[in-house]
């Protein structure tokens, strides 16, 4: 952050980036790809079970399907449909290249180097993706900086602050990270988890031809916002946390500045009222001494 | 039967309960071995130290759930954490049942990932050693007859150890699953403050209240073994030395696993010495090394290559790690060790000092 673009009075606390292991998440695709790349790789090449392998097609779609699996499982689970697609393109980056290349027949070859590289590419865009997040705590507000290509920024002031929320998992916990979702007063940093469950119902074999489609919807708030606009993975989380929430209890009148504020007004008011008395007795001594110079 | 009625009726079936308690002390004794060493080393590895202190405190909740699931009383609420673990039961059970959840949840971290890796040791290794012999009856055949089962099981797994390839995707995983068990299976809380109620004090503290409390229920546990037993004799079946013996072949499994850790820990521990970037050279050299005698061998095939491989890597691991100590450690050494300089200085105590400073 520029020293011009600082407030007045504005001191910097702390600059801050996700810990490098807070990306976990998307870290974690990579390290399937790896270790389902180089599994199949050591069954097609090494293992008991290579004859069965000898058709370079079968290879390929076991890759294929298990890559697919995988990713519609993983994205039932998170609710992000990026992870099936991600898999996908994955796979037909994969047959692309091989189409290319123009030697089906080295499959076993290729799918342990190709998973290895996109893996690593993956690791390369993460890391990139993190190193783009900067958090800016000040003693007057909160600057989220960030994006790749499109620049981002968020500013949140204390006092706009309702709520905090945070959260560590076992990751954090073990190696001392955190995300602190600050939740401003017009409800940003909160999201919504929406499940529907639908069934088909066939009455009949042959001749009834009834299907029913059953559902429901329950939506929930939650914390939630993107990496761009929380304190995603911050180390140390504790601190961090201790110092936002200071901040926050600090722009904040509390219970005896709110009886020292009233008895200052009820000061105020008696002062006002004796202000006015003196007026109005002045007023009436300044009446009296003209009726006096009158008679 | 060569026995007398005595030592078949009395003393017979007590020779697989010893045997199993002389195990389960060999492996406390580990245990509180490997917690001396993590606290050794607990101010530089502080994630290294959470992360185990994470594997205990799971395996313990799990074992506490386990406990309340068998003894009907319902799980409430179920939480985990890197230092806390708790699991609230339904119903509250007292008598039988509620002595058994207890000990599920004291005796069950020293078996439970024992079991996990024995499941997946079902899967590498040759079943043969897993078949359980059964000759006797009286208290010296019943205790020999545990022995061989343990030795065949033992030679096994170690067999499988030290033949292990570690190019080998499953084996590979199976020894990182080995040394995760190993951190877990201790139930002790390392850490700036002592947690009593994930230390291995307090459940032994806990056992001895059950047994000292609780007599009747021991009681009626040994009786059960003693009925088990007889039946077991009577209908010429093996179940009694089985479960016994599974009982020690998990003991095995955790014992070895704590020693693999043990080798990690002191690993960990001598590269605390090293200075600089140069610490992680110990660790670039397992699998370099490894890699690069299994291509050797790859191309010059020998016998037993599996097994030259990892002991040849762990001996390159120590010369390395020797010459980086040697290197990094004390510079002000002296090239004549101090005795010969005491001889030369005959016998006076400030003669070392002297030539030193020469």
């Amino acid at each position: 952050m520029n020293q011009d673009e600082l407030l007045e009075n504005e001191q910097i606390e702390k600059i801050l980036s996700p810990h490098p292991l807070s990306f976990m998440g998307l870290q974690s695709l990579c390290i399937f790809l790896i270790l389902w790349g180089i599994l199949l790789g050591w069954l097609v090449n090494f293992s008991e079970f290579k004859d069965y392998f000898l058709n370079p097609w079968l290879t390929l779609s076991v890759w294929g399907i298990i890559l697919m699996v995988v990713g519609v499982i993983a994205s039932l689970l998170t609710i992000r449909w990026r992870i099936f697609f991600f898999y996908l393109g994955i796979f037909i980056g994969g047959i692309v290249i091989l189409f290319w290349l123009g030697n089906s027949n080295e499959v076993s070859i290729f799918i342990p180097f190709y998973s290895v590289s996109v893996s690593i590419l993956g690791f390369l865009i993460v890391e990139l993706y993190r190193r783009s997040h900067k958090y800016i705590i000040s003693n007057q507000r909160i600057v989220f900086k960030g994006g790749v290509i499109t620049k981002q920024e968020r500013t949140l002031r204390y006092d706009k602050i309702s709520d905090i929320n945070s959260k560590q998992g076992i990751l954090g916990q073990i190696f001392g990270f955190g995300t602190i979702i600050p939740i401003s007063v017009s409800s940003f940093g909160l999201g919504s988890d929406n499940s529907f469950a639908a069934g088909g119902v066939q009455m009949g074999e042959k001749k009834v031809k009834f299907l029913g489609l059953f559902g429901g919807g329950k939506e929930l708030q939650t914390p939630r916002t993107r990496s761009y606009y929380e304190l995603h993975g911050v180390f140390p989380y504790k601190d961090i946390k201790k110092i936002v929430e200071n901040q926050v209890q600090g722009s904040v009148i509390t219970q005896y500045q709110q009886e020292q504020v009233s008895f200052q007004k009820e000061q105020v008011d008696i002062q006002k009222q004796m202000r006015d008395l003196l007026k109005k007795q002045s007023k009436s001594n300044d009446n009296t001494s003209e009726m006096d110079e009158k008679i | 039967m060569d026995g007398s009625p005595i030592d078949i009726v009395i003393f017979a079936p007590l020779a697989l309960i010893f045997g199993v308690i002389l195990f389960w002390f060999i492996q406390l004794l580990f245990i509180e071995s490997q917690k001396y060493f993590l606290s050794q080393i607990s101010h530089n590895h502080d994630a290294l130290i959470k992360f185990s202190n994470f594997l205990g405190v799971l395996f313990q909740t799990m074992c506490h759930a386990l406990g309340y699931t068998v003894t009907k009383s319902g799980i409430s609420s179920f939480y985990v954490s890197v230092n806390y673990g708790k699991v609230s039961p339904k119903k509250v059970r007292r008598g039988l049942l509620g002595w058994t959840s207890n000990a599920f949840l004291f005796i069950g971290p020293f078996f439970i990932p024992g079991i996990l890796i024995l499941i997946c040791l079902l899967f590498l290794i040759n079943s043969d050693y897993f078949l359980i012999s059964y000759t006797g009856y009286t208290f010296s055949e019943n205790f020999i007859s545990f022995g061989i089962n343990l030795y065949n099981f033992s030679s096994g797994f170690l067999n499988f150890l030290f033949t292990i390839d570690l190019l080998h995707p499953f084996h590979l995983g199976f020894l990182i699953l080995l040394i995760f068990m190993g951190m877990g299976i201790r139930p002790s809380f390392i850490g700036e403050k002592n947690q009593e109620k994930v230390d291995m004090i307090y459940d032994l503290k806990n056992i001895r209240y059950n047994i000292l409390h609780k007599p009747v229920y021991i009681l009626i546990l040994i009786l059960i073994s003693y009925i088990f037993f007889y039946i077991s004799i009577l209908t010429e079946q093996n179940l009694y030395i089985t479960i016994f013996t599974i009982l020690g072949w998990l003991s095995i499994i955790s014992i070895v696993s704590l020693i693999i850790t043990h080798m990690i820990l002191l690993l960990i521990k001598l590269t605390d010495n090293i200075k600089g970037v140069s610490k992680i050279l110990p660790y670039l050299v397992i699998p370099v090394s490894y890699v690069f005698l299994r291509l050797i061998f790859f191309y010059y095939p020998i016998p037993y290559q599996n097994s030259i491989s990892l002991l040849l890597t762990i001996f390159i691991t120590l010369i390395a790690l020797i010459i980086l100590l040697k290197k990094n450690t004390n510079k002000f050494k002296t090239n004549i060790d101090m005795n010969s300089l005491f001889k030369l200085g005959k016998g006076r105590r400030d003669e070392p000092r002297r030539i030193i400073r020469k």
